[in-house]
């Protein structure tokens, strides 16, 4: 009886809204280190392999179980993902499955091989021949790469789909490549696929920019600092140009997602870019500093350049006051740390090319420490760019999200929610307490003697010896 | 061959729930039998052995329930709407079983504190009942004609909770048990473990004889509840694979208990997955019984073109790739010093 009134209850829109965000939020955490390490491991163990240094033998063997770790965290929030579709937004899948699935279903391909060659990789450590294990692991950047760019295909599709013909609500045709291919797919695979190297960069380098700044100066850290740092630090300044290619490409494909990522409240010519601020509901901007005429500058290489605004499009069909500035906001936080991390990479090479070794700066390295975060605070920022870009829409210009929500009542997904919000607390707890772990054993390790780092985590060999306890 | 399509690809999504149901199911067996072994001496060192037979290859087999989704969504778009629109509370229940298992099975590695890591087993423990019980519940809510084309026929609670979707939660969780015992069996006997090995040998003869008294009492509760998809089980093309289970079943448990070693696992595997099979060719046509064939629900013609590429590949590349893990795995056990 009671189980039939917590049943009863208001729409789900809400707390749906609210738990696909915090639940993809989640996600997002996990995925860059989840495809991007596997490919920096490899090229620490393909300089170990060459150049016959143990060193680097050892850093990809470490490196290798924080892979498989990062790997078991996200394949569990990928398939709560997955269910979420089916439980929060049946009617996305229902309507548009066919083409929007198709995506999905090839990254269900990749996401097998991934996990079936991460667990031949950090088993094969000791048994296999150097050789065969690094070709073997070679599989993995590959699979990680197809299984992102299929995801990306399938958000691409909700922000400007392609390759259906619907009729009465239903899709009746679909062109494959049409769907997996559509315009936004080029801007965001090389803007994410760049994103998520990197921040793996940032991330493993800021983990030994603080072991500079804790005293360790060994070949170990310089190594392990270097490699990383230094892929990051490169790609950071082609991030720049991707970054402005995408946002340029927004102006066609979805001018109401760039309208409320420059706050841009009517369709003009000479539009200033804003910086920080906030749009009230009477198309007025508090805060910020307005650089005149520098957005349309931006777009059209000319200040007379028209931009579009949001009121050219209806109320019901843009993004709210609220979805735009927050959409803004964010645009902004990525855009500065990507400016920021640029900076940091400039700092970087001016060093290592005018004096041929690494900086020496405390300041130097307490802001590499700090650019793993900056990372995954910039990822997050321009997830949210684009999902709350695209409100109301889940499928833009097709399907609304709150056609597309599940039926159960709001009460039921409010305590779904609040279960999950525990449970990714918990994962959070042991995801961290599992790395504190290994780091403070493998500096115990490197004290004493050496041994075998990936044994007890998922993916590991069985131990050599069975402890009967 | 166009028309030879959507079955192919029906049939593709009905082994891929089949390959969860067995590989999964081995798992969630184990986890079954360690809230099971409680804490005594010997409990204790079937659950060290529960533990270690597990962790290498967790993950792979959960990747077959991704898979089934994701071809679910693709090929069958109308009834992925319908099945989670009328039974979110059992996928809920399931995933949320699914979620603490990894985590506490996790988090048993890293847990110091000796009633941490009591709370850690009983979490991983139950949850590994629960989740195959809910994933099951599914199936038998579907076969039990209480999902509707847009959502419920009643409510979603009949549409969840009734006595065929109980009745297959019970079935599965006998079969994991089942499947559980008899490939723990296979690994005490290849870590040596003499004193474990007859330990689970008897729970295989236990599991077996409960999984079929629990399987008699479905198939009554599916010839009141659903008479057509009964018929067709034990009549139409559901037949082979429910006398297959039947046969199996009992024959493996006797192969365990006369310490004949050879094939038990194979029967094993057979049984469990004819089980499913049964399920899903008693249904056939229907993708939900008298309501949506697989002709009504498939996916334009384009869609289904890929999903056979995807099918091919799933056959040429993963199940290689698969085996070699497999191997990889059972020779380096067999090079370790113990064995």
């Amino acid at each position: 009886m009671f189980f039939m009134v917590w049943l009863a209850g208001e729409s789900a829109l809400l707390p749906s809204r609210i738990q696909m965000a915090f639940t993809l939020a989640a996600h997002v955490l996990i995925v860059p280190l989840g495809v991007a390490l596997p490919a920096l491991t490899l090229l620490m163990e393909g300089i170990g392999l060459a150049r016959k240094d143990p060193v680097a033998i050892k850093i990809a063997r470490r490196w290798s179980v924080v892979m498989a770790v990062q790997f078991a965290v996200g394949a569990v929030t990928g398939t709560i993902l997955s269910f979420e579709f089916g439980i929060l937004w049946p009617r996305l899948m229902g309507r548009f499955g066919a083409a929007l699935g198709l995506g999905f279903a090839i990254e269900g391909i990749a996401f097998f091989l991934e996990a079936i060659f991460i667990g031949i990789y950090l088993y094969g450590w000791t048994r296999l021949r150097p050789r065969t294990h690094f070709l073997l692991g070679l599989a993995l950047p590959p699979t990680g790469v197809l299984g992102a760019v299929s995801v990306l295909s399938a958000n691409s599709f909700m922000n400007t789909p392609g390759g259906v013909t619907v009729d009465a609500g239903r899709v009746v045709d679909v062109n494959v490549m049409a769907a997996l291919f559509t315009r936004a797919l080029g801007y965001e695979f090389w803007h994410f696929i760049i994103a998520i190297y990197m921040t793996t960069g940032f991330v493993v380098a800021s983990v030994y920019a603080v072991a500079w700044l804790r005293g360790r100066r060994d070949r170990y850290q310089q190594l392990a600092f270097a490699v990383p740092f230094t892929l990051a630090a490169a790609l950071t300044p082609v991030q720049l140009l991707v970054g402005d290619l995408s946002a340029r490409a927004l102006v066609q494909d979805q001018p109401a997602k760039f309208a409320a990522i420059e706050i841009t409240w009517t369709t003009r010519d000479h539009n200033p870019e804003v910086i920080g601020g906030l749009l009230d509901d009477a198309g007025q901007i508090h805060l910020g500093i307005s650089i005149p005429a520098l957005d349309s500058l931006l777009v059209g290489y000319t200040p007379s350049a028209v931009v579009p605004g949001l009121t050219s499009f209806p109320a019901g069909d843009r993004p709210s006051v609220v979805e735009a500035n927050i959409s803004h906001l964010a645009f902004d936080v990525m855009v500065g740390l990507g400016t920021a991390g640029a900076l940091l990479a400039a700092w970087y090479f001016w060093i290592l090319l005018r004096r041929r070794r690494l900086p020496e700066s405390v300041w130097f390295y307490r802001v590499a420490a700090l650019a793993g975060v900056g990372c995954y605070v910039a990822v997050e920022s321009g997830w949210v760019t684009t999902e709350v870009g695209r409100q109301p829409w889940i499928v833009y210009g097709l399907l609304r999200v709150a056609d597309a929500v599940t039926t159960a009542p709001a009460s039921f997904v409010w305590t779904m929610l609040a279960t999950l919000v525990v449970v990714y607390a918990a994962i959070a707890c042991f995801f961290v307490i599992l790395l504190l772990g290994l780091a403070a054993r493998w500096r115990r390790e490197d004290r004493l003697h050496p041994e075998a780092p990936e044994e007890g985590v998922p993916y590991g060999p069985r131990p050599e010896t069975w402890a009967r306890s | 061959m166009s028309s030879l399509l959507p079955d192919v690809i029906a049939l593709t999504l009905l082994l891929a729930i089949t390959a969860y149901s067995t590989a999964g199911g081995v798992d969630f067996g184990a986890g079954i039998w360690d809230l099971q072994a409680g804490n005594s001496p010997r409990g204790r060192e079937a659950r060290a052995l529960i533990d270690h037979a597990m962790a290498p290859v967790w993950e792979v087999n959960n990747v077959w329930l991704v898979l089934s989704i994701v071809l679910c969504w693709t090929a069958f778009p109308s009834l992925f709407q319908a099945v989670f629109a009328s039974l979110y509370p059992l996928f809920t229940l399931a995933l949320l079983g699914l979620v603490l298992r990894g985590a506490f099975f996790a988090f048993r590695h890293i847990a110091d504190d000796p009633r941490a890591h009591r709370t850690a087993d009983l979490v991983f423990g139950l949850s590994s009942l629960i989740t195959p019980f809910f994933f099951a519940a599914t199936l038998g809510a579907i076969a039990s004609g209480h999902v509707g084309t847009t959502g419920p026929s009643g409510s979603v609670v009949e549409a969840s909770f009734n006595p065929m979707s109980i009745a297959f939660g019970c079935v599965s969780v006998a079969a994991t048990a089942f499947s559980g015992a008899s490939f723990l069996v296979g690994d005490a006997r290849r870590y040596g473990a003499v004193n474990l090995v007859d330990y689970f040998r008897r729970r295989v003869a236990v599991a077996a004889l409960v999984l079929v008294v629990v399987g008699t009492m479905a198939l009554a509760v599916i010839r009141i509840e659903a008479p057509d998809t009964f018929r067709s089980m034990l009549a139409g093309p559901g037949l082979p694979f429910a006398l297959v289970t039947m046969v199996l079943t009992p024959a493996v448990a006797v192969l365990v208990w006369r310490r004949a070693y050879s094939w038990y696992r194979v029967l094993t595997v057979g049984a469990i997955g004819s089980l499913v099979l049964a399920w899903g060719f008693g249904q056939s046509p229907y993708l939900l019984p008298g309501r949506l064939t697989i002709g009504q629900a498939i996916a334009p013609p384009a869609t289904q073109a890929v999903l056979l590429v995807i099918a091919v590949v799933l056959v040429a590349v993963v199940v290689p790739a698969m085996g070699l893990l497999y191997y990889l795995d059972q020779r380096g056990a067999l090079e370790s010093p113990e064995a």
